[in-house]
């Protein structure tokens, strides 16, 4: 058969498995929307706090409505005493638990300053970060507010007594994703997370078909290298469509910052495509059996979120954790892809990473070998199966 | 088929099936390492900074020491310019900038307030949060410090002057993960994902494996038996060996870690069996449902990461689309990552996850019996060749 005709064939086999269908049309596409919709709130708001004020003064009060104010807060239960505040905090209730001390608004008229406790819930560490940053914020304005009011019942003017109740400002700038939008930050990694994964997969259902079918001797025949192009071709270019869609919906449709280029990014799914077929077809080949090839595929590709050092820094990875991250093409994709969207930088530093992917080519000639000897077996075992039939 | 022969035909079938023993035996263990690893180090430190310090005199030069000497901050090189700050962020991935102004003692000095500018990669927030913590509070101490000064300089003691720096103070007091650490955070939940991907998995392979002998015109004993019989065995037998595995997990694996366990054990024990029960009936409904064993991997697979981070210990609940969060809680693996981490992280009453445990309850029975119907209807029609085109 030619390329062509392997190739035609490759198609009808596709469009015949319904489950193979939904694998590479409406799955993938659900999957990424889904993945967007979880984040699509983008920033976290209105996170439950529970307040004990033990003061009960207009100070307290005004205190507590400073929380409220604050965006990412929301005072939703007064408890009367620290205990019950802290069963709510124990059921995931509330995220922290602000106690305000008797004796509030005299310590801060006399000049003892009082100390408000806030207990924040680390278990849901991105949560927690947030609740903490926006109680510090809160409590800070309040305090600023304080000693301004009371510097100028010293005789200050405004702009002394904002100097002494500040001495020091602190400007933040958030480099490369300005509001801090969590669906920018997240989604565009776990997307990818899940296309490495797809891909991985996709190549393998392919492959089992065959084993279906005839056998791998069979469908390799004399031709093993196009029979195998024109196995794993098809799926190149869907999954690399796949990708290009979720790039266009997150860079043009939700127009996340994109400083890099286009054609850099595109070239580098291309060669995370290939590099992720290379290891599916070595698997495959070397194990010989759908489902078996599966599981390892699985163990293999599914914690690829946690090794991309998109929420945990790669930098603080240990050895052991950089080298199987170093093993999951999408690690190096992503890397990719955060300097040209974020930086916007040169093809020069995209290209030790696009080396790496091509690295993982290496699986293909192995695979090839592989499949001589699985051909080279069938056809001795045929010559057996003939002499003891002659016998 | 008496309830011996029965347990020791599934048996068989399971533990002759390297897939399912790859998956069930091979996963949890080898995910147990693999998982943690790359938190080892719990805490990101010595975060890359460019610094400018346009002042340069004496308090910027110790500004920057303190900076620093902080545990977050690593002062990477110096820089004369905003610009090419930016150039060591983007081309060699620096984390974070710190620019001190011109004039930043003298103005310090008069009173004038100055800014320091503090920026941060928010690529990646946890680096962009510990940038901005050091700096901060480095910035924040060197604020206090001239307060201090202040007061003194008013005729206060010292030690009157430490303390009212700031009219009010703020103890915040982080609880659960005292230290924030990142194993302490991922781990209690990760971990029930995993346990319940890979019973999951494991069940439906058994199932749909099964399904395709069938579709062979292969003969076994599943075919004969009383579904509810079939349905209780195969269970039982994967609940026995996923209490083995949750015991590794929720004990050996969390000392390993160091990760609290404050769940009675006989609470944990009466939460894991509602759990492990709705997954497995859930497992069985899934190996019904698929013709052929590869599919199970592939379906289970897709739905492993909107689970996790639908379960809310990433993103917050109140945050997720209500359709979204509605649909999620037909997954077991959703009131039982809350559930677990409540009842074992948070130190909960079981009162409080009562309505979470009710739900596995609730989600074993209809799962229980959807598998019983599923059973009828393939042996009464003909479902296996409306599902096996």
């Amino acid at each position: 058969m030619t390329l062509f005709q392997q190739l035609r064939r490759e198609w009808g086999l596709l469009i015949t498995d319904p489950w193979l269908r939904a694998f590479v049309s409406w799955v993938p596409l659900l999957s990424f929307f889904i993945l967007w919709w979880i984040f699509s709130a983008a920033i976290p708001r209105d996170l439950a706090i529970g307040v004990v004020d033990l003061d009960h003064s207009d100070l307290s009060r005004n205190l507590v409505r400073h929380y409220d104010a604050n965006s990412v807060l929301r005072v939703s239960n007064q408890y009367e005493s620290i205990s019950k505040g802290s069963m709510a905090l124990r059921s995931g209730e509330i995220n922290a638990l602000v106690v305000i001390p008797s004796k509030l608004k005299r310590d801060v008229i006399t000049g003892h300053p009082p100390q408000v406790t806030a207990f924040y819930n680390t278990q849901f560490l991105l949560t927690g970060e947030v609740v903490s940053s926006g109680l510090q914020f809160a409590q800070g304005t309040f305090a600023v507010k304080i000693d301004i009011v009371k510097a100028m019942m010293h005789g200050d003017v405004l702009d002394q007594a904002i100097a002494a109740a500040v001495p020091v400002r602190g400007q933040i700038t958030s480099l490369f994703n300005s509001n801090n939008n969590y669906a920018q930050f997240l989604a565009s990694a776990i997307i990818p997370a899940f296309w490495q994964v797809l891909i991985i997969l996709v190549t393998i259902v392919a492959l089992s078909r065959e084993l279906r079918l005839h056998g791998l001797a069979s469908w390799l025949g004399n031709t093993p290298i196009k029979a195998m192009m024109a196995k794993l071709l098809p799926y190149t270019l869907i999954l690399w469509v796949h990708g290009a869609i979720f790039l266009y919906v997150m860079f043009v449709v939700l127009n996340w910052p994109m400083n890099g280029d286009w054609g850099i990014l595109l070239i580098s799914q291309l060669l995370t495509i290939l590099a992720s077929q290379a290891v599916a077809l070595l698997v495959f080949v070397i194990v010989q059996n759908a489902d078996l090839a599966l599981s390892f595929a699985a163990a293999y590709s599914a914690p690829s979120f946690a090794f991309m050092g998109i929420t945990f820094p790669a930098t603080d990875m240990n050895t052991l954790a950089q080298i199987w991250r170093d093993l999951i093409p999408v690690s190096h994709y992503m890397q990719i892809q955060m300097y040209q969207a974020n930086h916007g930088a040169s093809i020069e530093t995209a290209l030790p990473q696009m080396g790496v992917l091509i690295l993982f080519f290496i699986g293909f000639p192995i695979a090839y070998q592989w499949v001589i000897h699985i051909i080279l077996n069938a056809h001795k075992s045929d010559v057996h199966s003939a002499r003891a039939g002659k016998a | 088929m008496s309830w011996g022969e029965l347990l020791a035909h599934e048996i068989k079938a399971i533990f002759s099936n390297f897939p399912i023993l790859l998956t069930v035996f091979g996963g949890v263990i080898l995910y147990s390492f693999l998982y943690p690893l790359p938190y080892s180090q719990q805490l990101p430190r010595d975060q890359s900074v460019v610094v400018v310090d346009l002042d340069n005199s004496a308090v910027s030069r110790r500004l920057i020491r303190m900076a620093d000497a902080t545990p977050q901050i690593d002062i990477n090189r110096y820089v004369y310019s905003i610009k090419e700050a930016q150039q060591a962020i983007e081309e060699d991935g620096l984390a974070g900038m710190l620019v001190v102004p011109r004039n930043f003692y003298r103005d310090l000095l008069l009173g004038h307030s100055p800014t320091l500018a503090y920026a941060g990669d928010a690529g990646y927030f946890l680096v962009f949060s510990t940038v901005i913590e050091g700096l901060a509070t480095v910035g924040g101490t060197l604020g206090a410090g001239v307060k201090v000064l202040h007061h003194m300089i008013e005729g206060k003691t010292l030690i009157t002057a430490q303390q009212q720096y700031s009219p009010i103070h703020l103890n915040l007091r982080p609880v659960f993960n005292m230290t924030g650490g990142y194993i302490n955070y991922v781990v209690p939940a990760v971990f029930v994902v995993i346990l319940y991907q890979t019973l999951l998995i494991g069940v439906g392979l058994l199932g749909a494996t099964q399904n395709e002998k069938d579709a062979m015109g292969e003969k076994g004993y599943w075919q004969h038996v009383p579904g509810w019989k079939l349905v209780l065995a195969r269970s039982l037998i994967f609940l026995v060996i996923y209490f083995v595995l949750t015991m590794y997990y929720f004990g050996y694996s969390f000392d390993y870690y160091n990760i609290s366990k404050l769940a009675d054990p006989i609470e944990l024990i009466q939460l894991i069996i509602p759990f492990l029960l709705a997954t497995s009936f859930f497992g069985i409904c899934i190996g019904l449902l698929l013709p052929r064993p590869e599919l199970v991997t592939v379906v289970i697979l897709f739905t492993s990461l909107p689970i996790v981070f639908s379960a809310g210990f990433v993103w917050p609940l109140n945050m997720l689309p209500v359709p979204l969060l509605d649909f999620s809680q037909i997954f077991p693996a959703i009131p039982a990552v809350q559930a677990f981490l409540q009842l074992n992280q948070m130190g909960a009453d079981f009162s409080q996850i009562n309505s979470l445990w009710l739900q596995l309850w609730l989600q074993t029975f209809v799962y229980g019996v959807f598998s019983l119907w599923l059973i009828n209807k393939k042996r009464s029609a003909g479902i296996k060749k409306v599902l096996a085109t």
